[in-house]
């Protein structure tokens, strides 16, 4: 079975700099496929595995091992987990990086041989990258999405409800409330729209209708809900004095800002107003500046060409940012780190348009969704200016 | 943090780099890195090539070292803050402190080296407020070495602002002269039935006897007379001692309300932006401003009677509470005993007793379960009609005055023009 032609973008963080290597920089660049090409990815912070056409594969800096029989992957900083046709298992970092998966594996569980949802679900309950490894869900709660924040958890319902638990201090849980939920609850204010995913950041979340409306709550600390942020405009008005930068910022958008009431938590879902026809932009080179109708572009990844489409898909969340998709061929990232330096992101190209999806922030917790299209994909990225921005794949 | 730009003249650079790399032991393996509590080992490799970069090669780092320190830091602050926000802040890790404070002392030598001492304080500051102490308080340390080299007074901002409408003339003013724009509400009278006692320097025994043990409020005087502070403290000296310090100030009216937020700024803008300026209300508010600026905990004392508790005098939290008219503290109680010591400005303080806490309405969230719904001066009778079944102490707090609030004690407090207090919270 040929694969089809890809790539996977890279930007940001790598797993040699968190070795203390010198790393790549921070301009896009590919992911070296192999001829086997990468199919899926989980990135953790200091390592990521890979599906590639001849299995998954853990890569760190200077190192990458083989993961023969294992199907998914769930890692975090801490420990792997890895999913294959009978069982998952979990090992410890330094085992996993390694490929030592031949050690005593910190946890095991056996799996029936029944068609499964994807990880972090598990039959009965599912799945987390740390202690203890495995939590039931109850079982009337059919689920057949999970995402996993640092301190919350969402499901996605049989019939499109969500359900979310875990630490609500930052409104992650959609209530209303700052309150903690030891078990799942529905979120009502979602109640009647049924979602098609959802997707968790480190304490942020968001969720995307049938009808293609994405929702999103929790903390917006650094802007990650695409809300105003009182951080990201001192952030930029820090940035104009340091860097002496001209932004090319318009009048109606400053003025805008000025009265704009900040949001640090959002605790009941939000409908986020995204634009729907999209621009061709033209191309350009990463620190340059592009002035597009109401957009302000930083020194952030590259411009490209892109298609508009009017459905949006969720592509995941990094801890402190997140990552959805306009239809096939758009993806759209806030990126809390837009300016300097870029949060971690992949976006994957396909010339016969098969697929478009992205890999959100390398964060402890994240998730990522991938959803088929026709079209080329590319990333938009929110600047410190709280509106989305084109980077690009 | 931008790579390193043009230091100042070499010679300016190069003997500032000497001071500040004398703070650090001279040998890299001095520096061990050592950490009270289990951390991801994902970050060890960070800090120890960050180390590398500090110990060769010798003399001040060039560009290229520089920016790649202010990098290290930049990665390491950045994953250790997810840490100190994935728990309560009592449950967060020691380690993962000292290493958000390892993040912020390379950062702050990038920017040293970088020739830019101000954004070097402001994150050595970030070290002090979110991290744990490192290398024998080294943070603490490298900012005594640094204030010398900022400007004094009104230094230039980080950030520069659009000019508000800053009233004229203020520099050098005496609080109290202040030009405000218009009348604040008068004070609140103060019924003598309802009012608290006065004692002038009781003995210890008497205090313990009469009001530690029956757990009674009492406003003590002539205890702070000979406090460096009643003849120190001003707008301005707080401007010359630490203006160019990052300190955390509450925003919004009170912290019960929606817009109510925390943000981190220098205690420079907060004057300019607060106090001298009050477009709207902030309050440097409940932080421990004394363990970050230790010049200024040397014009304070602790009351003697704290010596009745049990504890021990460095468990004694001493908070700062610096800001303009009109801040307040809604109907909250504390865990422990309180010394409120009033330095500048005038305070209405109204104290209930435990004893009435269901006639209070506490919130029921876990958050806010120490803190009463209902508005003291203006509390909706409809919504809490108990309220007016709670018996209530109240005094207007002077300067000169310490206001004994005892253990889980009720109270409210509105300042009635700009104000500085110290807290001893004891046991």
């Amino acid at each position: 079975m040929a694969a089809p032609a890809r790539a996977w973008l890279v930007f940001g963080f790598s797993p040699e700099e968190a070795a203390g290597e010198p790393g790549p920089g921070l301009a896009p660049r590919r992911l070296e496929a192999g001829p086997e090409g990468i199919l899926r990815v989980w990135p953790a912070w200091s390592y990521v595995v890979v599906e590639t056409g001849a299995g998954l594969e853990v890569r760190s800096a200077g190192l990458r091992r083989r993961l023969p029989g294992w199907a998914e992957a769930l890692p975090s900083e801490t420990h792997l987990v890895l999913r294959g046709p009978a069982e998952a298992r979990a090992w410890r970092r330094e085992a996993a990086v390694t490929g030592a998966l031949q050690d005593e594996p910190a946890w095991s569980r056996a799996l029936p041989p029944e068609p499964r949802q994807p990880l972090p679900l598990l039959p009965g309950g599912f799945a987390t990258p740390r202690p203890p490894f495995f939590t039931a869900l109850p079982a009337g709660l059919r689920a057949r999405r999970l995402a996993l924040g640092t301190e919350h958890a969402l499901a996605l319902g049989a019939a499109g409800e969500v359900f979310t638990w875990g630490g609500g201090r930052h409104g992650q849980l959609g209530h209303g409330t700052l309150e903690s939920e030891p078990q799942p609850r529905l979120v009502e204010a979602l109640a009647g729209v049924p979602m098609w995913a959802v997707a968790a950041g480190g304490w942020h979340s968001a969720s995307i209708s049938e009808a293609g409306d994405l929702y999103m709550w929790g903390w917006n600390e650094s802007g990650q809900l695409a809300l105003p942020s009182k951080a990201l405009v001192e952030e930029r008005a820090q940035d104009d004095v340091c860097t002496g930068n001209a932004k090319l910022v318009p009048r109606q958008e400053q003025s805008a800002a000025k009265d704009t009431p900040f949001i640090s938590i959002q605790a009941f879902p939000a409908l986020l107003d995204l634009p729907q026809d999209l621009e061709e932009v033209e191309s350009s080179t990463p620190g340059a500046g592009v002035n597009m109708d109401s957009w302000d572009m930083g020194t952030s990844p590259a411009l490209t060409r892109h298609v508009g489409s009017s459905t949006w898909w969720p592509r995941g969340c990094g801890q402190r940012r997140w990552c959805a998709g306009p239809g096939p061929p758009t993806s759209v990232c806030w990126s809390r780190e837009a300016l300097e330096p870029p949060s971690h992101g992949c976006c994957q190209e396909e010339d016969e348009g098969e697929l478009c999806s992205t890999r959100p922030a390398p964060r402890p917790v994240r998730t990522w969704i991938e959803a088929a299209g026709p079209r080329r994909g590319s990333c938009l990225a929110q600047t410190p200016r709280a509106a989305p921005e084109i980077l690009g794949c | 943090m931008a790579a390193a730009g043009g230091a100042e003249g070499a010679d300016g650079g190069s003997a500032l780099w000497a001071e500040v790399r004398a703070l650090l032991p001279r040998a890299e393996e001095g520096l061990t890195l050592a950490l009270s509590g289990e951390v991801e080992g994902c970050v060890l490799p960070l800090l120890r090539r960050a180390r590398a970069l500090l110990y060769s090669p010798p003399g001040p780092p060039g560009a290229a070292a520089a920016a790649a320190l202010a990098r290290f830091s930049d990665v390491l602050r950045d994953y250790s803050w997810e840490k100190l926000n994935a728990v309560p802040w009592r449950e967060v890790g020691k380690g993962w402190r000292q290493v958000y404070a390892y993040g912020c002392l390379f950062g702050a030598l990038a920017e040293v080296a970088a020739g830019r001492p101000q954004a070097a304080v402001r994150l050595c500051d970030l070290g002090l407020l979110l991290g744990a102490a490192v290398l024998d308080n080294v943070l603490a340390r490298l900012v005594r070495a640094l204030q010398p080299r900022l400007p004094r007074g009104t230094a230039p901002r980080d950030r520069p602002r659009p000019p508000r409408g800053s009233l004229p003339g203020v520099e050098g003013e005496r609080p109290f002269q202040r030009v405000r724009p218009e009348r604040p509400p008068p004070p609140p009278a103060v019924q003598p039935e309802e009012a608290i006692p006065h004692l002038h320097c009781p003995s210890l025994e008497h205090f313990r006897d009469n009001y530690l043990i029956p757990e009674r409020p009492v406003v003590l005087e002539g205890v702070m007379n000979h406090w460096p502070c009643m003849k120190k403290w001003s707008v301005d000296y707080f401007r010359q001692v630490a203006g160019c310090r990052t300190v955390p100030v509450e925003l919004g009216a009170r912290y019960t309300d929606e817009e109510w937020s925390q943000q981190l700024m220098t205690v420079n803008d907060f004057i300019s932006q607060y106090i001298m300026d009050e477009n709207s209300v902030g309050y440097l508010a409940q932080h421990q401003l004394f363990d970050q600026i230790p010049e200024l905990k040397e014009d304070i004392s602790i009351p003697d009677y704290c010596c009745l508790g049990e504890g021990e005098e460095d468990d004694i939290t001493i908070n700062a509470w610096f800001g303009p008219g009109g801040t307040i503290s809604p109907l909250h109680q504390d865990p422990q005993q309180n010394f409120l010591a009033q330095v500048l400005g005038r305070k209405y303080i109204r104290l209930y007793s435990p004893q009435d806490s269901e006639n209070l309405y506490p919130h029921e969230s876990q958050i806010l379960h120490n803190t009463s719904q209902v508005d003291v001066e203006d509390p909706d009778l409809v919504k809490f009609p108990n309220f007016t079944k709670a018996a209530f102490q109240s005094c207007i707090l002077m300067p000169g005055q310490i206001l004994f609030i005892p253990v889980k004690y009720w109270h409210y407090v509105r300042s009635l023009e700009l104000s500085f207090s110290v807290s001893f919270w004891w046991s």
